[in-house]
């Protein structure tokens, strides 16, 4: 064996190997380290601009301090609002799929449909709400953000909808019907139940999704600097804020838009956390 | 279960309700029900026809003015009202490229080190950090590239690729120009880190599908680990990789926030990558509330039909691929 | 006598109970005091048995017996496991390949093995082949021609896929893909070649011409073959160990074990009554 192991084209052998090893480490150590950048810088500038005044005082006006308030506020209100819309008809359009409409050629092309929706660049489908209500109506407003954060969350919530109930066992559906039960109450007592972690899962993703989204609102809530409850008017959201304010020459502004920044993420990454418990438990 | 035979039996709660009337309440509900999801199913249907028909709706008149010449053009005036989709249409496809040319290796080692190399019990966390680069909104890789990368960029990696090319025949106009610290470089790297999770999560789940007895038999034969990978784990995933790399792009198309705060924003196509330039979606966040007059919003309309055409076929592409893959049952 | 329960040395001639003096042939593998661990759970319990130069062994018992386990010992396949380790030693060429010393891939090269599925790598039928050899020899293409067709016609598939060696090795058939395994083992030059239930996922047509490659194999390797089919055993072995939850229970010339088994389990097995 001694004479092999000096065989140079093992040597060689080897070596690529441990190359190819190391690079491998190297990678998984960049995509780490870019994470906890990111993440620690966010953390950095945005703590030190976080206080109670964040919470409790609307956005200034250029050069002065102030808060996020009616940014918060109004970023609450359309994803709220957009959930409402988007959800409903994601989950039903999931039960179809995997309900009704299991093979049939319709899901096909909606399942393809779906899928591009869901991937489709958000700036997208800002401009068709933009010529579908902004304009029409005349005015920017809430409900235009919202709808178009609802065409986001729709896909979405189809997607996880569909997985998760395919997860149901047939026989659980088969054990309904052998009493007598009727397919739509076999589904809404029944599957949905067994299937409720995973649709809420895809709930919270959606919302993960939308909280962080700006193409979208930036025709069509536009943004509001004052305080506004009126969704038929233009909305003040935080990411349309941060791109405002990061943008801006001014140092107060700026020190806010890592603040908002800062919010959004831990916003975020707390949905997804809790998403991806939630599954967790499950399995 | 005869409809006579339940007409004759009374539910024992003696509310004179029978159970054929149940079962009748059961049935509409039921029917109606299924309606709603069917009428959700369309609504789906509907959105997409509608997103395409108002792009295309919208972008007549700048297609109208400029025909197919709007595409080659280079020039972007909003005085002269001539305008031309030269410049963002090459920015996005230059930014793609070099996202990809980053996070395709690295995102294709970090899936080798995740399923051959990490030990069992880091698996899970190292793979849940990676997704998380994923949720992070991109607004967040917006104001990080704008106030951290650029200036590091300008101030180091900049200057040392100028030099580095310096003379060096052809490469030195791809890495030429003054170090503005924004540019499409940067952008290209920004959105490498976005799209990285993308590409490390499939391949991951594709090479774990790959046998065991496949890989054991390469082992047997004395192969080592990169061996393994390269020549049997690699050949056989390719098919999901390469979807999961078009997902990937699919997203580097679309992406807009990271992109806007770092590029440039200037309307040119320039050999050098260090050099400012602009995306579709850049261009649109941008100047569309901003934009005056219908030939203006109409170009940029069209813009955004052109991106949705682009990012609709590598999307199709990506998930062809991908249900390819489930069909073979690899 | 077994020698299971014998005292005598493992480098001793054996002497059978048929009077069938084994003396005068060298052991390629000495397994001694062997014992196996998934975890903490002891899955094989102190084995010792040699394996004959040029010889066919057979490892047969019922499922669960730790044939297998005992088989993918001899090349270290469970070192792709953590938490799953081997004591005691396996001797071969003088070393202990259990040893963390022992270069594992060189092992690989000298202990081949060919599994119950066909594997074919995701490459064309003479790149299959060519890969084992180039991982070891700088050949010019011409060699690794011949190399190519020599251990094709070693594993007996040479004649129907001569005209279409760069073809997909998945193109072929069960029997042909798992002939393709073989010859991609052989062109490797092994000492020792493992088979792990080679035939149970192939028609009883490939199977014969397995059984029969096997055969003429042995002129130049050693063989050890895990089989669940006490026939082809009988048909295809010199010696045969009988294995039953974890325990060598009997080993001894083939004709011996399936005609006079020593021991009771062995004749159970044999007849049918178990497994």
């Amino acid at each position: 064996m001694a004479t092999a192991r000096t065989n140079a084209l093992y040597v060689r052998r080897r070596a690529r190997n441990t190359i190819a090893k190391s690079l491998a480490y190297a990678a998984a150590a960049f995509g780490l380290g870019w994470l906890v950048l990111i993440l620690g810088v966010l953390l950095f500038h945005g703590f030190g601009g976080l206080s109670l005044s964040v919470f409790t005082q609307n956005t200034p006006p250029p050069g002065s301090e102030g808060g996020l308030l009616n940014a918060i506020v109004g970023s609450v209100a359309m994803t709220l609002l957009a959930i409402v819309i988007g959800t409903p008809i994601g989950i039903l359009a999931g039960t179809y799929l995997a309900e009704y409409g299991r093979h049939d050629k319709l899901s096909s092309v909606v399942r393809f449909i779906n899928d591009i929706l869901l991937s489709a660049p958000s700036i997208v489908v800002g401009l068709f709400i933009y010529e579908v209500m902004v304009a029409p109506m005349g005015h920017f407003s809430g409900y235009a953000g919202a709808v178009a954060l609802a065409i986001i969350v729709i896909p979405v919530v189809v997607r996880t909808t569909e997985d998760m109930l395919r997860l149901v066992p047939d026989t659980l559906r088969e054990a309904a019907a052998s009493i007598g039960l009727p397919r739509a109450h076999m589904i809404v007592r029944i599957a949905y139940r067994a299937a409720r972690a995973g649709i809420v899962t895809g709930i919270l993703l959606a919302v993960a999704r939308i909280s962080g989204e700006t193409a979208p609102l930036l025709f069509t809530a536009l943004n509001n600097q004052f305080w506004s409850l009126n969704m038929n008017a233009p909305m003040p959201s935080l990411p349309v804020v941060i791109f405002q304010f990061a943008l801006s020459p001014y140092e107060e502004w700026q020190k806010l838009a890592w603040t908002g920044a800062l919010l959004i993420t831990v916003t975020v990454l707390a949905l997804s956390i809790l998403a991806r418990s939630l599954t967790a438990r499950r399995t | 279960m005869s409809e006579v035979a339940l007409n004759e039996t009374n539910v024992a709660a003696g509310t004179g309700v029978t159970r054929a009337s149940v079962l009748n309440r059961l049935r509409t509900t039921d029917a109606a029900f299924r309606t709603l999801t069917r009428i959700a199913v369309l609504t789906v249907l509907a959105l997409l026809s509608g997103v395409i028909l108002a792009l295309l709706i919208g972008s007549v008149p700048a297609f109208k003015a400029f025909g197919f010449g709007f595409v080659t053009t280079e020039v972007w005036n909003p005085v002269t009202e001539k305008f031309g989709a030269l410049a963002p249409v090459y920015g996005t496809l230059v930014t793609s490229f070099v996202a990809l040319v980053i996070a395709v290796p690295v995102g294709l080692m970090i899936a080798f080190f995740l399923t051959e190399l990490c030990p069992m019990w880091l698996r899970r966390p190292i793979g849940i950090s990676i997704e998380l680069l994923a949720g992070i909104p991109s607004i967040i890789y917006g104001i990080w590239g704008l106030f951290i990368f650029a200036p590091f960029v300008q101030k180091y990696i900049q200057p040392f690729l100028i030099d580095a090319f310096d003379g060096v025949p052809g490469l030195q106009d791809v890495f030429a120009g003054p170090p503005y610290g924004i540019g499409m470089l940067t952008a290209g790297f920004i959105l490498a880190i976005m799209v990285l999770p993308f590409i490390t999560s499939i391949s991951r789940d594709v090479f774990d599908a790959v046998p065991a007895v496949l890989k054991e038999a390469t082992y047997g034969l004395g192969c080592t680990t990169w061996e393994v990978f390269k020549h049997v784990i690699l050949p056989y995933t390719r098919v999901g990789v390469i979807g999961g790399v078009m997902l990937g792009l699919g997203r580097a198309l679309g992406e807009t926030m990271a992109v806007t705060f770092v590029i440039g924003n200037a309307h040119t196509v320039s050999a050098s990558i260090l050099a400012p330039g602009t995306t579709i979606s850049a261009s649109i966040a941008n100047e569309f509330t901003e934009a005056v007059g219908d030939l203006y919003t109409s170009s940029l309309i069209a813009l955004g039909l052109i991106l949705f055409v682009i990012t609709f076929i590598v999307l199709a592409i990506a998930r062809y691929m991908l249900l390819r893959l489930h069909q073979k049952g690899r | 006598m077994s020698i299971a329960s014998s005292n005598v040395s493992m480098t001793a001639p054996v002497a059978s109970h048929t009077g069938v003096n084994a003396a005068g042939l060298a052991e390629k593998v000495s397994i001694h005091n062997l014992e196996f661990f998934y975890g903490d759970s002891r899955a094989l319990k102190g084995i010792n048995l040699p394996l004959y130069a040029n010889k066919t062994t057979a490892f047969i018992g019922p499922s669960g017996c730790g044939k297998s386990t005992l088989l993918r010992i001899l090349n270290r396949m469970y070192d792709l496991y953590p938490g799953q380790r081997a004591t005691g030693q396996v001797m071969f060429d003088g070393e202990n390949l259990l040893d963390a010393s022992v270069d594992i891939n060189l092992l690989r090269a000298r202990i081949g093995m060919v599994f119950q599925k066909p594997t074919p790598f995701p490459m064309s039928i003479y790149e299959n082949i060519a890969f084992g050899i180039r991982l070891y020899e700088k050949l010019p293409r011409s060699e690794v021609d011949m190399r190519v067709e020599h251990a094709l016609r070693r594993a007996a598939l040479w004649d129907e896929v001569k005209d279409k060696l760069a073809a997909s090795g998945l193109g072929l058939s069960g029997g042909q893909q798992q002939r393709l395994c073989i010859a991609r083992t052989v062109a490797v030059k092994p000492e020792v070649i493992l088979f792990d239930e080679p035939c149970s996922a192939l028609d009883p047509i490939s199977t014969a011409k397995i059984e029969e490659l096997i055969d003429e194999l042995k002129q130049d390797y050693t063989i050890v073959i895990v089989t669940h089919n006490m026939q082809q055993a009988a048909r295809v072995s010199d010696f045969t160990c009988f294995m039953y939850l974890g325990d060598l229970i009997e080993f001894d010339i083939t004709e011996k074990i399936f005609t006079a088994p020593t021991d009771k389990r062995t004749q159970a097995y044999i007849t049918g009554r178990f497994g």
